[in-house]
């Protein structure tokens, strides 16, 4: 599942052994991290090659900086942060002009749609999304960014997170009718947007 | 990709997203990683020769260690350089704050992602106005004595905590986002992108100064500090 990337804790000592160099604590590191990274970026973005040199990027970059890394913050907390940034970078380089109107801001739609948990479908759906939309809406409910978080991130405001957020799950309600019940879910206040 | 535990269950739309299965890349890009570790050092990042596409990593190396100059030359050029700037006027740079590099950089990455028709001032052929041209040269300068004065001062830097770590490497990122827009670009936005340039080479270095002053060094510190911010 996604969300397991925040249960992946590297132990102190293959971080000390990566900060002094040792090429086998890197691969240790990457070997536990290729796929929560790799998904991240394959959910932002849909493309399994650009998904792939975020990888790439992500990884390289937090181990030519590892040597700068204090063990006060948890470790994947940092690779999830570079790994998202990296793949903002991209998202913005290759869709230019996704950037969505920020006045534009949907209404609340209370809480989110339940819809059945067919991974297909679903994963279809999400390749359906404008790249950003798709991106903020993984950034909100799967890692569990803030809407200023993301705001901050993405470089706008937080009635554009929010209102990608909204039009993402409209969306992606839609898209899933066939496979989805119309339950008006009130029961999840905290998730409401 | 369907998710044999959960045969088509309702579930909230938060839980089925991660409920997704996670992907593994086709091919592993371990090697290729590894062969550039070891091309360099973990630290000193040299990186050897890469995929075209993979130019904004070279750029961004290019950015932080590109001006082996003495630093006492680069102080006096960053004096100049806002000397300049502040004579030219109503084009001065945006200046940072010392306070926000972290909550600034996000900002920024955007505002240099959407400002895109600028030239790299490299291959001008045609001379620029000349009010434009002073601020460029200015720019250009003041870039080149905070990039020197980094350098400096990373060898004896403290280590930097989780978020700063993060924010730098941010902000190292959006640098070599506008380097390469830099280098592709038409000459109309050179400015701005020059200005967002120095702006983050000051994000940057306010959140290294914090570091290195908390270092061995830190008497040193006081003496290598750029002295060209407005805080």
């Amino acid at each position: 599942m996604s969300e397991s990337f925040s249960h992946l804790e590297m132990p102190d000592s293959v971080i000390a052994r990566a900060q002094a160099g040792e090429l086998a604590a890197f691969e240790q590191i990457y070997r536990r991290f290729e796929r929560p990274v790799y998904t991240l970026a394959l959910r932002m973005l849909g493309e399994p090659e650009a998904a792939r040199d975020v990888l790439h990027d992500a990884m390289l970059k937090v181990f030519q900086r590892i040597g700068q890394y204090r063990n006060d913050a948890p470790f994947w907390a940092w690779l999830r942060q570079v790994a998202t940034n990296e793949t903002l970078m991209r998202l913005r380089r290759e869709h230019p002009t996704e950037s969505g109107d920020e006045a534009d801001e949907v209404s609340d739609p209370g809480a989110p749609p339940w819809v059945r948990a067919d991974a297909l479908a679903l994963e279809r759906a999400l390749g359906q999304l404008p790249a950003m939309t798709r991106s903020v809406l993984w950034m909100y409910h799967v890692e569990g960014y803030s809407h200023p978080e993301i705001a901050e991130f993405v470089g706008k405001t937080i009635s554009f997170s929010k209102s990608q957020v909204a039009r993402g799950t409209a969306r992606l309600r839609d898209l899933l009718v066939p496979a989805t019940e119309s339950v008006s879910c009130r029961i999840q206040s905290s998730l409401a947007i | 990709m369907s998710n044999p535990k959960l045969p088509g269950n309702l579930m909230p739309l938060p839980e089925a997203l991660r409920a997704l299965p996670q992907v593994a890349p086709e091919r592993s890009a371990w090697a290729q990683i590894a062969a550039e570790l070891e091309a360099g050092n973990t630290q000193g990042a040299k990186i050897t020769a890469r995929p075209m596409h993979r130019v904004r990593t070279g750029a961004r190396r290019r950015v932080r260690w590109m001006l082996p100059a003495s630093l006492a030359a680069g102080l006096v050029l960053a004096f100049a350089a806002m000397a300049m700037l502040q004579h030219n006027g109503r084009h001065a740079p945006a200046i940072a704050t010392v306070a926000q590099p972290a909550a600034s950089s996000n900002a920024n990455v955007a505002n240099s992602a959407n400002t895109l028709n600028v030239t790299n001032v490299a291959n001008r052929d045609t001379p620029l106005e000349p009010g434009k041209g002073a601020q460029l040269h200015a720019l250009q300068q003041h870039s080149q004595a905070l990039e020197h004065w980094l350098r400096e001062t990373s060898r004896s830097a403290a280590p930097l905590p989780g978020q700063d770590l993060a924010a730098a490497t941010e902000i190292e990122d959006m640098i070599g986002l506008i380097d390469v827009q830099l280098g592709s670009s038409d000459r109309d936005g050179d400015l701005p992108l020059w200005r967002r340039r120095v702006a983050l080479l000051e994000d940057l270095t306010a959140l290294r100064y914090s570091r290195y002053s908390l270092a061995e060094t830190g008497a040193d510190a006081k003496s290598l500090t750029p002295t060209t911010w407005t805080n």
